[in-house]
């Protein structure tokens, strides 16, 4: 195993995933699947800007939410190409974020949480609201899907997105920038007295994670093909929080493996459809109390990247 | 004298002083809370739910007078504060050194802890009674309008006025007259010190908590009459309301956050004037920005070093 790259494996591991759900073709296992990738991205982006940088965001749902109506706007109202939609979904989501970040530059701790809720209610509100240009409640329906040729390709499609933006956020994270980001969530006036500019790292983590949440929204959009202002809400904010926190703050594995859980576990015991909520705060309580670390915490995903990456260095 | 004002406009800034007044119940429990323990208690629009829930059951069941339904739901805040602190926030309490005190983990730990458990106490309530609205019996509704010239007042907004002064002032009697508030003020000041100076800080943060969720269960009771409406999503919007005031006002000033929480009130009344109802809503989010924007440390923070 030690002679596949870091990059190659999860590579492998969704080329397997995606020959085994198209030897199975059901379109339940799609739907799940894609939704399962897009909220391993959303869970990614968020570890990036929470658990990374230290910047704890409860309204990660309002950027997801522009970017899940960008495309969808843009597909339904005015034929856009889905090879269009999603990289401008992604800048949409990208520019409120670095937005957010400038306004919100000098808010250390609690006052950034505050600040990014009231951002996500924000949006809510709005989505809601602007009933001429968004629908409000009733949603946006006929989004056209990313490939008209298959489900499967579909798949392959919201995997391959998935798969640059993974190893785009893993090269980040363990690199000398990301680094700097683990400083900047340690101790903001060292980062200073090191001559680095900690409001202008904030708004590049910002503006590069709330771009793959955009991204995220896109597939999301594309994939089930409608959109309403009730999937962006507080709650799905907090469940993308849970997803990083059951992970391990700062652990990128973890941060997807945590969302894999969050998706998968309500759907599988479908008899849990009414306490999907429940078993979120739940299984987010027990995380915080007995296992702070998550499931693979930060101390360990590092460990083993960067195991990798001597061994790289040698060979 | 009315004739040189708009009647409608006065009646509007009414209900936006009693909307503002609802908001600033549930801000003094909450900003109380934050204050001493300098972590924000996500779970206090549970409380206030619960003690509505708590109001209502004991009419159902016992049917007292309004008065002591007040009381019940007074001593239900202040079991379900303890049990709270014992629950959410005990746990995350292990270190009285100087660095845990300010590590970021723990604040976020007991950040995180108390929005799971809000999430699963609104979850639990809602799978068991449904998310549907209960209302509440119609001898105890105070709904009665009260007539003041043109102008008119539900009774139930004049208890909320009533609570909230009442409220306001003994909880600053208690602050700056007793004992008990003496140590709150000193833990709240300076943990490690108030211990060196032999405060128990464990029971003094259980009565901060046993009194900021009293105050927040009343405060859902009393909403709860005047609206006639509980359920169990009743806590997210006020309580989020509250938490904007909070930090609009300073964060751990307790007057800060009863003016801010009028001022967010008579906003939302007047903004209907202008625009929809929903759109109302956007106006508190507006406010709470501007306010981190222009002032970091709230309208009446008060000015110190940040940590």
């Amino acid at each position: 195993m030690s002679s596949l790259s870091r990059s190659t494996r999860p590579v492998l591991l969704l080329a397997v995933l995606w020959l085994l759900l198209g030897w199975l073709d059901a379109s339940y296992l799609y739907r799940l699947a894609s939704m399962a990738l897009v909220f391993g991205l959303l869970a990614a982006s968020a570890n990036l800007i929470t658990g990374v940088a230290g910047m704890m965001t409860l309204g990660h749902a309002a950027f997801y939410g522009v970017g899940a109506y960008t495309a969808a706007l843009l597909s339904s109202q005015y034929q856009f190409s889905p090879w269009l939609t999603l990289p401008l979904a992604g800048v949409t989501a990208a520019l409120l974020g670095g937005l957010t970040a400038w306004l919100t530059r000098r808010l250390v701790n609690v006052h950034f949480a505050v600040a990014t809720l009231g951002i996500g209610q924000a949006v809510y509100v709005t989505l809601l609201n602007w009933v001429d240009f968004t629908r409000g409640p009733m949603g946006i329906t006929d989004i056209a899907p990313l490939s008209t040729a298959s489900p499967a390709i579909n798949l392959g499609l919201v995997m391959l997105v998935f798969l640059l933006c993974y190893l785009l956020l893993e090269r980040t994270i363990h690199s000398y920038y990301g680094n700097a980001l683990r400083a900047l969530r340690e101790d903001e006036q060292c980062v200073a007295a090191m001559g680095l500019d900690p409001a202008r790292l904030k708004i590049q983590v910002m503006v590069l994670g709330c771009f793959i949440a955009g991204l995220a929204g896109a597939l999301w959009a594309h994939s089930t093909r409608y959109v309403s202002p009730g999937d962006f809400r507080f709650s799905e904010s907090i469940t993308i929080l849970a997803m990083v926190v059951i992970g391990g703050l700062g652990s990128l594995p973890g941060a997807i493996m945590g969302a894999l859980l969050l998706t998968l576990l309500p759907e599988l015991l479908r008899s849990l459809g009414d306490y999907r909520m429940l078993v979120v705060g739940s299984i987010m309580f027990g995380f915080i109390m007995f296992l702070p670390k998550g499931l693979i915490g930060e101390y360990s995903a590092l460990r083993v990247f960067r195991s990798h990456l001597k061994a790289l260095e040698q060979s | 004298m009315l004739d040189f004002f708009d009647v409608f406009l006065v009646q509007q800034l009414l209900n936006g002083l009693a909307q503002g007044l609802v908001y600033a119940l549930i801000a003094i429990g909450f900003t109380l809370i934050f204050g001493v323990l300098n972590v924000v208690n996500f779970a206090h629009g549970e409380i206030y739910m619960l003690g509505a829930f708590a109001g209502l059951l004991a009419i159902q069941v016992l049917a007292p007078p309004a008065f002591a339904v007040l009381l019940l739901v007074a001593a239900a805040g202040l079991v379900l504060g303890v049990l709270l602190e014992r629950v959410a926030f005990r746990p995350f309490r292990r270190f009285n050194d100087e660095a845990s005190l300010k590590s970021k983990a723990l604040r976020e730990a007991t950040l995180l802890s108390s929005l799971a458990i809000s999430i699963i106490t609104r979850e639990l309530m809602q799978l068991y009674v449904g998310a549907d609205m209960q209302s509440i019996p119609q001898a105890y509704l105070l709904m009665t309008p009260i007539q003041l010239g043109p102008l008119s007042i539900a009774s139930g907004q004049v208890l909320i006025f009533v609570t909230a002064l009442l409220m306001f002032v003994l909880l600053q009697w208690l602050l700056f007259r007793t004992r008990l508030g003496l140590s709150i003020r000193a833990v709240s000041n300076n943990r490690l010190g108030a211990l060196h100076v032999g405060i128990n800080v464990n029971h003094i943060i259980i009565a901060t908590f046993a009194i900021g969720s009293l105050m927040g269960a009343v405060s859902g009771i009393v909403v709860g009459l005047y609206s006639g409406n509980i359920f169990p999503q009743m806590g997210f919007s006020p309580g989020i309301k509250a938490f904007v005031a909070m930090v609009m006002g300073g964060l751990d000033s307790i007057p800060g956050a009863v003016i801010s929480a009028i001022v967010l009130g008579l906003c939302e009344a007047l903004s209907t004037d202008f625009v929809s109802q929903g759109w109302s809503e956007l106006i508190s989010y507006a406010l709470l920005l501007i306010t981190l924007l222009y002032f970091p440390r709230g309208l009446f923070g008060k000015k110190v070093e940040r940590v």
